[in-house]
């Protein structure tokens, strides 16, 4: 086995996987709302990648936001149908109506795009870097610096302006953010745009790595559920250093054990550490 | 004097439950007005339901007029907008932003004229506390100082009305006069004011106007000096013994 393959591995996968979280991490850390849905929309995003590329003709650099304006058009939507359930934190019906509405999307995507999988090649999944016995492509490194990219910008508009703040205060305290005339509705519109077009933009990125299904985006939901748990529910640090210590965990447990048990020794991991730190890696010990 | 804030048959409901039946209340420019009343007279509902606002979910009915514009069927974000501030009893700022976060982020931006939007040195002159905490988290602040936070929030954001729900509560006796006093200096500033306050004899100090509310009625109102000899004032919260 050769350990530096399986860091770099790590590497892509950890940051793949964090960039899948980020709307999620978002979302129940603003609006304190989960989407059962997300794997789903994740698949959206990689269907509307590879149609944009595909059937339209688009570049891909363009397919991109096309996707991602899907995505925002998908999480406003499904926003819309739910909100009296968001307003009152009905989380049992939002679970059921988020679980549904990932169905619906899964059966509307096999509709338009057919069963049959595709492949989305872009100009930077083909082309391979050997360096020694090392190999990985523009695809991966594509995916770890927007990655970084994407949480750097994230964590400054949190931390330092004006839009941070105010989702901040949302997060915080609702009623107390509605005092200070902030229309507390629309942050929770903006709060599932954003999750629907990050996921999409995951999809883009990640997706060009397998083939493309409509039955995808399960198991992008439990590894979504892992990281935003293990980061510490609604920390965007957090989140990340989360999914990078899931890729590599998931990497090296491949190498050295068995890919198959992956996930079952992911949440192995996960239920020692909320045993341990109920908050997550980024509470302190013992609690929040 | 004209009315800034005025209401006309507000009636609030629980479920199937009156909890408050106020036919007319009206507060001018630069009046202070008190709501006194025991727990569970609907002090806090009578100006939660000005806002509409509530952690519960009450029905409210009746009119709520600010400057002449009816905005009754607004939301409460969009009255805080127009200029109608309510610092509620209990969390009134945000504990995990420090006092400058918490002051930066009470804007919505220009307000119109005749309004005045506090600048930050303007609150840092009025509470020269906060600007020496003005590094520290909310959840790290006094009762007092949390108070006061909370004042300087509404200022930043123009209010044409402030509705303060019993600000002296949990507070050292001297924090007391000091935040009644500030209070009294806004409305002498210009800035319509109701009080709600369960120490009668502080606010009596410095209000204009008294109103006793009982089960969620208004049983006696009028000018301060007038309601402190009123017996139910005088027996009940100012500790004096019927002849």
């Amino acid at each position: 086995m050769n350990l530096t393959q399986q860091l770099i591995n790590g590497l892509v996968l950890g940051h793949a996987y964090a960039l899948i979280a980020i709307g999620w991490t978002v979302l129940l850390g603003v609006a304190r709302l989960v989407n059962f849905g997300h794997g789903q929309m994740y698949m959206l995003g990689a269907f509307m990648t590879w149609f944009s590329v595909s059937r339209l003709g688009l570049p891909y650099l363009a397919a991109i936001p096309v996707a991602m304006m899907a995505g925002v058009a998908v999480g406003y939507i499904m926003q819309r149908v739910m909100l009296r359930l968001t307003l009152a934190q009905d989380l049992v019906s939002i679970m059921i109506v988020t679980l549904g509405f990932g169905y619906v999307l899964h059966g509307a995507a096999g509709l338009i795009f057919g069963s049959t999988g595709q492949i989305l090649e872009t100009p930077l999944s083909t082309r391979d870097i050997y360096w020694g016995d090392l190999w990985f492509t523009w695809q991966d490194i594509a995916i770890v610096l927007v990655a970084m990219a994407f949480f750097a910008i994230l964590k400054y508009v949190i931390d330092n302006t004006g839009i941070g703040r105010t989702a901040r205060m949302v997060a915080e305290d609702p009623p107390l953010a509605l005092l200070a005339g902030i229309d507390v509705k629309k942050v929770y519109f903006a709060v599932f745009a954003f999750e629907g077009a990050a996921v999409a933009l995951a999809g883009a990125l990640v997706a060009p790595r397998t083939p493309i299904l409509t039955s995808m985006g399960f198991d992008e939901v439990i590894i979504t559920f892992v990281v935003v748990v293990l980061g510490g529910i609604g920390s965007v640090t957090g989140s990340y250093v989360a999914g990078i210590a899931l890729g590599l965990f998931t990497a090296f447990f491949g190498a050295l054990v068995s890919p198959a048990y992956a996930t079952a020794a992911a949440f192995g991991v996960l239920i020692s550490v909320l045993v341990l730190r109920p908050g997550g890696l980024a509470a302190a010990p013992g609690g929040r | 004097m004209s009315a800034i804030l005025e209401t006309h048959d507000l009636v609030v409901a629980y479920g199937g439950n009156q909890a408050l039946a106020v036919p007319h209340l009206a507060v001018a420019r630069g009046e202070l007005v008190g709501v006194v009343g025991a727990n569970g007279a609907g002090k806090s509902t009578l100006v939660n339901s000005l806002l509409g606002w509530s952690r519960g979910r009450p029905r409210i009915t009746g009119k709520v007029i600010l400057e002449g514009q009816d905005i009754s069927l607004l939301p409460s974000f969009a009255r805080v907008r127009k200029g109608l501030l309510l610092i509620p009893e209990g969390k009134l700022i945000f504990g995990t932003m420090s006092v400058a976060e918490n002051l930066a982020s009470a804007s919505i931006g220009a307000v119109p004229d005749g309004r005045k939007a506090y600048s930050v040195e303007e609150i840092y002159d009025l509470f020269p506390r906060l600007k020496e905490r003005r590094g520290h988290l909310g959840s790290q602040l006094s009762g007092g100082e949390r108070q006061m936070l909370g004042i300087a929030r509404a200022l930043r954001l123009g209010p044409s009305a402030l509705l303060l729900d019993e600000p002296s509560i949990g507070l050292a006796p001297r924090l007391v006069a000091t935040v009644l006093q500030t209070v009294r200096q806004l409305a002498d500033d210009g800035l319509a004011v109701l009080l709600v306050e369960q120490n009668v004899s502080a606010a009596i100090e410095v209000v204009d106007r008294l109103v006793l509310l009982e089960r969620g009625s208004v049983i006696a109102e009028g000018p301060a000096a007038t309601m402190r000899d009123d017996p139910r004032i005088a027996e009940a919260y100012l500790g004096a013994h019927a002849a």
